[in-house]
């Protein structure tokens, strides 16, 4: 069972990070409508490959287009341009070096995604009537509370981290 | 099969209206298939060596192309029995292999879809007519011979332009002498009679001048436009270009001809000139008497005299006496030539000039008139006037010629032609005669045509038909039998018959004699023979300057026929419409060319229209600039104005005739000119002229250049490594000779018949839109002409510069074509592929020459102008030549479809190609071999040896595109005295 | 700098509680993009640009119908107004982007109330500049001709050409655009899925938002990928209009064959897309009641920054005319004397006082913090920029090497139909956008807001981060 605070403002839910894991919660995701500095490294998440597979695509991309322009200049279709040479390779960095940029982006976006585990339309949360104002003004933090707490100790966690509301989430 | 087609629509269309019926009679879907087969008769070598014909290969048949009473030896070359492309008869010493305008043009006029299909008879003449057939028209002729019969052929007259085929000829003779009473008048608007009367002046009887230009060291041409259009061009610009080595051989010490100008509107040979003095028509006769004073032909008193009578002032002096000097220097290689459009006097003092230096016999001969009929025409066009008038016709036959639109204005001929009875017309167009005539038959082209003609030089060639003829027409031949009686004769048995007689001999003689004939399109041995007439007798004493109709106010208005439509007679014919005037550079129409002072004077710009008065009669054109033209002259091209030319010719330009009276054909004095309002946008391919301090058109003195170093083009540096040339079969190359281009056009308009160039239409030109792929460009020589400027040299000497495409072997082209559309073939040709084109149009707006021509309509086929996409036209495209669609950039291809066939010759002949075996079209055409073409690989190549010259040059060569296409700077064999009299020009202008 | 006091980037209510300037502002942003109905304005404005899109059909159905011969193109001027209106839309189609990830990254935190509508100009604006191309070819049915596929023929584009890196460029440039966009829509999307009262409402925004959460881990991700875009953006732009540049420039036309021509049309495009971003932002702030959003701050900073980008521009004019006089190729020299002097020389002045001129104006304080003002100024330089394309594409052919050919061009109907009717096209897709995407990104807006406001109490009027 999940259970998830609800705060008016990002300052209190950063705060309330380390007040959970100190009263032996375990902060599972927080839920925010803008980004809120420092809290993903506050919950521990350790950052997704994005930039990687985005450097990766674009050179691969690029080592393509080269290779495709040379080969076919060269080789599969040598004709006699102005008398210019036929591996003429600087007039073939401009597309080697758009088809790159094209790469790295299309990649980083299914990086994105995938690191996102988007698109997903439907998840439990949004069955939290709360979730609802996420996107506008309201801050979530998911945890999992520690076996021993008692509904009583629950209570004054809420008013403790100056949260709005606590809510349960059944998957 | 074709008379069925007319004359089963005549009958269904008894009550139809005449173009209706053509329509329908037309029925084009017919004629293409009529257009694919040889004529009837025997014609060599197609019927007698079957074995030589291949398919998709073309054959060549010698013949002959008329022109105002001369046959243009041609070889004409037939796809599988379509003549598609005119060539110069490289046998026939007027021709040499070399054409001129018209005759290249010759193969589209064949396919207007507009000639004349089927007879027509006019119940009231100018009304619409009715189509007849020739069993009808021959009915009608059958009351009128015996009419004839009973009265001697009283009433009948016979009116002709003069006739250049002996065979006609003979055949009019015989019939006045069936019909003594009847009479043969002839007209030409364009005649000689100034210099027929100038002959009778001096000698007594009417002689022609044949000039020899290539035996002249120093010509001086009063008025004279030997170099100009006409059928004497390709024949006179050979013997020039002979005279002047340029090209060739530049520093052999071999003397170079100086040319003299003298006149007053800038003409082709004014342009060549290496001297061009500018004056006003009536000063040109003083003129010429003082400077046969100076040479002592004529008793005066010499520069005294000219000194009295030359208006012209300091400059004018110094030329007539510079002149002076280098014809009595070159004494019997001197020639002295006056122009059809002046007066007999000065004709006569050019024959004492002539004949004083000892010239007649060495740089000019005198030959009775070549062209039948009567020598001049004037008079007899006047008493057939006459007769109309006194309505003593009741039977006119009407041959060539259009007498309705062209004849003086003042015999009124167009307004008595309707009353005559029984008028007869044979042409192949129904013109301004033909809507005035009872019948008008349709006549063959030349091309269906069996026939003779005489040529410039005198010699008789055979003119052989290359096609059965398109329409239900018929020969003047077989007009003139039936005429005699005999309607079944046909033009072949005639032509036949003729020679059969005057050859005598055996028939397998005769047979032999025949096919040799018809091989070289020309009988040996037939030049005209030189007349040795006694010594010329002086002319009465001529005007004074300054007196007479000099003083008249107003302007001269002086009339030329026009270079591309000639008398009017090409008007329908739509590459000689798009065909840019020489000068101004106007296609689709004529204007009046003023002097830049007058046009100044009378703040009449290029394009305003401007209004022409001479005593009631009233022309409005649009005016352009002529720099170089005398002061107090306006010239307007004749030929223009047609009022019936088909869907091409009709209405375009303005017809200067009504202006033109009998007196004096050529100029119109007391002319009174005024702005009239109004603009017109002109059709004209080039608008800017100078060249603002550019190197484009280099000018060198001949003394200048046999200083100059050979090679001292430089190649610009590039960043690539350099082969000497690109690896491949043959590395082809051009040269273009400047001091020979005389600006003539045939290289143009063989261009466009060669290529299936489209016509785009003034609508289109005037939007700065032309797809000649070779165009002439002209510039006016820098004012302080960089070879020693003389009175002329104020900025007014035209220079012509051809310029194809370059074929760059560092082609800026290629690397922008995204689809690799532009691209460099194995022998160095920058290649264009249609298919591949997708028309990003980068190609054109990185040349720098500009060469490349754009489809922007589909002027090939859907959107062609006028009735240029009808189905007809399509025979008379080169197979071997795509057709481009719209949105596809095309170019000069260097003829490649030319290269490839001779190299197929040479593969299956398995032996190289020899240099000469690939001539470009353009190169072809040219009479003064302009053009070079070859392999720069071959060390003995002509193209090899010019480009080793000193003055050879790659336009815009700084820009580093490194042309295969080059040129040689034009030559001036400037005279030092006059060289050095630099305030000439200004001094002119002050006083012109 | 001018010496005025710094203006605040948001104009907030001053009675605005901290509790509510989240959603306040959430509201003020996504209002006018849910609020129905859509208001007669809107349906007049839509309307009237229809007109202009049915202009642009007829043009294009008869170009198709009858050639590039209905256009004033002749044998010298090849290339007319379809190519110079490539120009000034590309150009355009560079600022959105460049704004959005040069300020990004140089954390000039304002930008946030004007990129995502700047990014939407961008994307629209490339999208029609990439018509022009097609519409511009003799046979625009072949256009794909210039695409690298395997095809019978064996053949394959020619590389060296300027037109096929455009192809590239503009292909690959479009597409990162519009990754670049999106991806900073997502979380807005999921915004309006969340506030949207119609079921087809939340079903569009919902679906497109690919069921954002807000999660800190998607921030993360988000964050990471749209610095690394922002980063490779710049280069992008200016690769772009380096190219288009390069289509003139390795012509050897005078005026075009000029080394300076790259950094010349990047300048020129981040120009002349700066004026079109001020002059959408006064109808915008205007008419989407975002004057709290869009602050006079802006304009301020926009004024600065188009004063700076008429100066380079000046520069770019005398390096031209120097170089031609320098160079002392007869060609260069006197097609600068026919520019300065000639016959259209009327429109060079025009074309000089808008670009260069104008702007200087802005110099003043009080002109750059007056909307209209700068509205106005930048309404003239986008007419003088594209009067520049027209006279760099018009100018070198007309006037080239060879006298003779010389050649002026004439613009028909039918050129000003297809740039009428583009302008059109352009104007209704906006306002579809416009009206259904918000107009400011709210995610990015809400950082504007003070963090530091203490529990419950109010907001310092205009703080400043």
């Amino acid at each position: 069972m999940t259970l998830v605070l609800e705060f008016g403002s990002a300052a209190a839910l950063v705060q309330a990070v380390p007040r959970l894991r100190r009263a032996g919660h375990r902060p599972v995701e927080a839920y925010s409508p803008c980004a809120v500095e420092g809290l993903a490294e506050a919950l521990g998440h350790r950052p997704a490959p994005v930039r990687p597979v985005m450097l990766l695509a674009g050179l691969a991309g690029g080592a393509v287009a080269f290779g495709m322009q040379a080969w076919s200049a060269v080789y599969d279709l040598p004709l006699d341009s102005g008398g210019r040479p036929l591996f003429s390779w600087p007039a073939f960095l401009p597309v080697t070096f758009e088809l790159a940029v094209l790469c790295a982006a299309i990649a980083g976006f299914a990086a994105l995604l995938t690191a996102c585990g988007l698109p997903r339309l439907h998840h439990p949360l949004f069955d939290l009537p709360a979730m609802a104002r996420v996107s506008a003004d309201r801050f979530l933090l998911a945890f999992e509370r520690h076996p021993g707490a008692a509904g009583a100790d629950l209570q004054d966690l809420v008013r403790a981290c100056d949260a709005v509301a606590l809510h349960e989430v059944t998957p | 099969m074709s008379g069925g087609t007319s004359s089963g629509a005549g009958g269904a269309a008894a009550r139809m209206d005449r173009r209706t019926v053509l329509k329908l009679a037309g029925g084009a879907a017919l004629l293409p298939a009529v257009a694919c087969s040889p004529p009837r008769e025997q014609i060599v070598p197609y019927v007698d060596m079957p074995e030589g014909l291949v398919p998709g290969r073309p054959r060549h048949y010698a013949t002959a192309l008329p022109l105002t009473g001369y046959g243009a030896p041609v070889v004409v070359e037939s796809h599988q029995g379509r003549p598609t492309k005119v060539e110069g008869n490289a046998r026939h010493p007027a021709s040499g292999g070399a054409t001129d305008a018209f005759a290249q043009a010759a193969v589209l006029s064949l396919y207007d879809p507009d000639r004349a299909r089927a007879p027509v008879w006019r119940g009231a003449p100018g009304g619409a007519g009715e189509i007849r057939s020739w069993d009808g028209f021959l009915g009608a002729l059958e009351g009128r011979r015996a009419a004839w019969d009973s009265t001697g052929g009283a009433g009948l007259r016979l009116l002709t332009t003069p006739v250049c085929s002996p065979t006609l000829a003979a055949q009019i003779a015989a019939l006045l002498r069936r019909y003594p009473a009847a009479r043969w008048d002839v007209w030409e608007p364009v005649n000689d009679d100034n210099a027929l009367q100038g002959a009778i002046q001096a000698f007594g009887r009417p002689l022609q001048v044949l000039p020899h230009l290539a035996a002249a060291r120093c010509v001086l041409a009063l008025d004279a436009d030997p170099l100009g259009p006409g059928p004497q061009q390709v024949a006179l610009a050979r013997d020039f270009a002979a005279a002047r080595p340029g090209g060739k051989q530049p520093r052999d010490g071999q003397a170079t001809a100086r040319l003299y100008a003298v006149e007053a509107a800038m003409s082709l040979t004014g342009a060549a000139a290496d001297h061009r003095l500018a004056l006003h028509p009536a000063d040109i006769p003083a003129f010429a008497a003082a400077l046969a004073a100076e040479l002592g032909a004529v008793p005066g008193a010499g520069m005294d005299a000219a000194r009295g009578a030359a208006p012209q002032g300091a400059h004018a002096r110094r030329f007539l006496a510079a002149v002076a000097e280098d014809l009595r220097a070159a004494g019997p290689a001197a020639l002295a030539l006056a122009g059809r459009t002046q007066p007999p006097e000065v004709h006569a003092l050019a024959h004492c000039i002539n004949d004083r230096l000892g010239a007649i016999g060495r740089t000019l001969s005198l030959v009775e008139p070549i062209r039948g009929g009567p020598a001049l025409v004037a008079p007899s066009i006047a008493a057939l006037a006459a007769d109309l008038a006194a309505g003593q016709v009741s039977d006119l036959v009407i041959l060539g010629g259009n007498p309705a639109y062209d004849a003086p204005a003042d015999l009124r001929l167009a307004a008595h032609l309707p009353a005559v009875p029984f008028s007869i017309r044979l042409s192949p167009w129904a013109d301004e005669t033909a809507m005035l005539c009872r019948w008008h038959l349709p006549e063959h082209h030349p091309l269906e045509t069996w026939s003779d003609a005489q040529s410039v030089d005198g010699r008789i060639g055979l003119v052989q038909p290359l096609i059965r003829p398109l329409f239900d027409s018929r020969s003047a031949h077989e007009l003139l039998a039936a005429l005699a009686g005999d309607p079944a004769a046909t033009g072949h048995d005639i032509l036949r018959a003729h020679w059969r007689e005057r050859q005598g001999g055996g028939p397998s003689a005769f047979e032999d004699w025949w096919i040799a004939a018809l091989r070289d399109g020309v009988l040996p041995g037939m030049a005209a023979i030189p007349v040795r007439p006694p010594a010329a007798v002086p002319p009465p004493a001529v005007a004074q300057p300054g007196t007479g109709d000099r003083a008249a106010p107003g302007f001269a208005l002086l009339f030329r026929p026009d270079p591309a439509l000639w008398d009017g007679r090409f008007a329908g014919n739509a590459w000689l419409q798009e065909l840019p005037e020489p000068f101004s550079k106007l296609t689709w129409g004529n204007a009046l060319q003023l002097a830049p002072g007058d046009a100044a004077a009378l703040a009449l710009d290029e394009g305003d229209l401007a209004r022409v008065e001479a005593d009631g009669a009233v022309l409005e054109l649009p005016v352009v600039h002529a720099p170089g033209q005398a002061g107090g002259v306006a010239v307007v091209h004749l030929g223009h104005g047609r009022r019936h030319a088909g869907p091409v010719g009709t209405g375009r330009g303005v017809d200067a005739y009504p202006l033109r009276r009998s007196a004096s054909p050529w100029r119109r004095d007391g002319v009174r000119l005024s702005a009239a309002g109004g603009r017109q946008l002109l059709a004209r391919t080039q608008s800017h002229f100078r060249q603002h301090g550019r190197d484009i058109v280099r000018e060198i003195d001949l003394a200048a250049l046999a200083r100059m170093p050979a090679g001292t083009d430089s190649l610009p540096a590039s960043l690539y490594p350099e082969p000497p040339l690109p690896p491949g079969p043959q590395a082809w190359g051009m040269v273009i000779d400047q001091s020979a281009c005389i600006g003539c056009n045939a290289c143009v308009t063989a261009c466009q018949a060669e290529n299936n160039i489209p016509v785009v239409g003034p609508e289109e030109v005037a939007l700065g839109r032309t797809m000649h792929w070779l165009r002439i460009d002209t510039y006016l020589a820098p004012p302080d002409g960089a070879a020693g400027g003389d009175g002329a040299a104020g900025g007014d000497r035209p220079l012509f510069q051809p310029v194809p495409c370059m074929q760059c072997e560092k082609a800026p082209c290629e690397p922008v074509c995204p689809v690799a559309a532009s691209v460099h073939t194995q022998a160095g040709l920058n290649a264009q592929v249609y298919n591949r084109c997708v028309g990003t149009r980068d190609c054109q707006s990185t040349c720098p020459y500009q060469v490349r021509r754009f489809n922007f309509r589909d002027y090939a086929a859907g959107q062609a102008y006028a009735n240029l996409g009808d189905p007809l036209y399509r025979a008379q495209r080169n197979p071997n030549v795509s057709v481009r669609p719209r949105g596809v950039m095309e170019k000069c291809t260097y003829c490649v479809q030319r290269i490839s066939a001779a190299g197929r010759e040479a593969e299956a002949a398995g032996r190289p190609l020899r240099d000469g075996a690939v001539v470009t079209a353009c190169q072809a055409a040219c009479p003064t071999g302009a053009i070079a073409f070859g392999d720069l690989r071959d060390p003995a190549a002509e193209v090899v040896r010019r480009k080793a010259l000193p003055h050879n040059y790659a336009l815009l060569g700084d820009l580093g595109t490194r042309p295969r296409t080059t040129y040689l700077a034009r030559l001036r064999h400037s005279n030092p005295v006059l060289a050095a009299d630099r305030t000439g020009g200004a001094e002119r202008e002050g006083e012109g | 700098m001018s010496g005025a006091a710094p203006l605040p980037v948001l104009r907030l209510p001053p009675d605005l509680a901290r509790a509510e300037a989240l959603g306040w502002l959430t509201g003020t942003i996504a209002g006018p993009v849910l609020r129905r109905p859509l208001g007669r304005l809107w349906w007049l404005a839509v309307g009237l640009s229809l007109a202009g899109c049915l202009l642009l059909a007829v043009s294009v159905a008869w170009l198709f119908l009858r050639g590039t011969g209905i256009w004033g193109l002749n044998s010298s001027n090849v290339w007319g107004f379809a190519v110079a209106n490539y120009v000034w839309w590309i150009g355009i189609g560079n600022a959105g982007t460049l704004i959005s990830c040069l300020l990004l990254l140089t954390r000039q935190h304002w930008r946030a109330s004007i990129n995502r509508y700047a990014e939407t100009m961008t994307l629209v604006a490339a999208a029609i500049a990439g018509l022009f191309p097609i519409l511009h070819l003799g046979r625009p049915w072949l256009f794909y001709w210039l695409v690298p596929y395997p095809n019978v023929m064996d053949l394959w584009p020619q590389w060296r050409s300027a037109l096929v890196w455009d192809l590239f460029a503009i292909a690959g440039y479009l597409t990162f655009s519009l990754l670049f966009w999106y991806t900073g829509l997502i979380p807005d999307l999921a915004s309006l899925r969340d506030r949207a009262r119609s079921r087809f409402g939340r079903l569009a925004y919902g679906l497109f938002a690919l069921g954002w959460r807000g999660a800190a881990r998607h921030w993360q991700a988000h964050d990471l990928f749209y610095r690394a875009m922002a980063a490779l953006g710049i280069p992008l732009v200016i690769s772009v209009h380096s190219v288009v540049g390069l289509d003139f420039a390795n012509a050897i036309a005078p005026g075009w064959n000029e080394s300076i021509f790259p950094p010349y049309f990047v300048v020129g495009a981040m120009y002349s897309g700066f004026a079109m971003v001020v002059t959408l932002a006064v109808p915008i702030r205007r008419f989407l009641g975002l004057e709290a959003l869009i602050t006079l701050r802006h304009f301020d900073a926009i004024g600065k920054i188009l004063v700076l980008g008429s100066l380079v521009m000046a520069a770019t004019y005398l390096t031209e005319w120097f170089t031609a006089w320098y160079g002392g190729a007869t060609a260069d020299r006197q097609l600068v004397a026919y520019r300065l002097t000639g016959g259209g020389a009327a429109v060079y002045w025009a074309m000089l006082v808008c670009n260069v001129a104008l702007a200087q104006i802005l110099w003043w304080p009080r002109a750059r913090r007056s909307p209209w003002t700068v509205f106005a100024i930048a309404g003239g330089i986008n007419i003088g920029m594209w009067l520049e394309r027209v006279l760099i594409v018009t100018d070198s052919l007309s006037r080239s090497h060879l006298p003779s050919q010389w050649r002026d061009f004439v613009p028909t109907f039918w050129d000003w139909a297809l740039l009428a009717g583009s302008l059109s096209l352009f104007a209704f897709v906006m306002l579809v956008l416009l009206r259904f995407l918000p107009a400011v990104s709210m995610h990015e807006s809400r950082t504007l807001l003070p963090p530091a406001m203490p529990p419950g109490g109010r907001a310092p009027a205009g703080a400043v981060p």
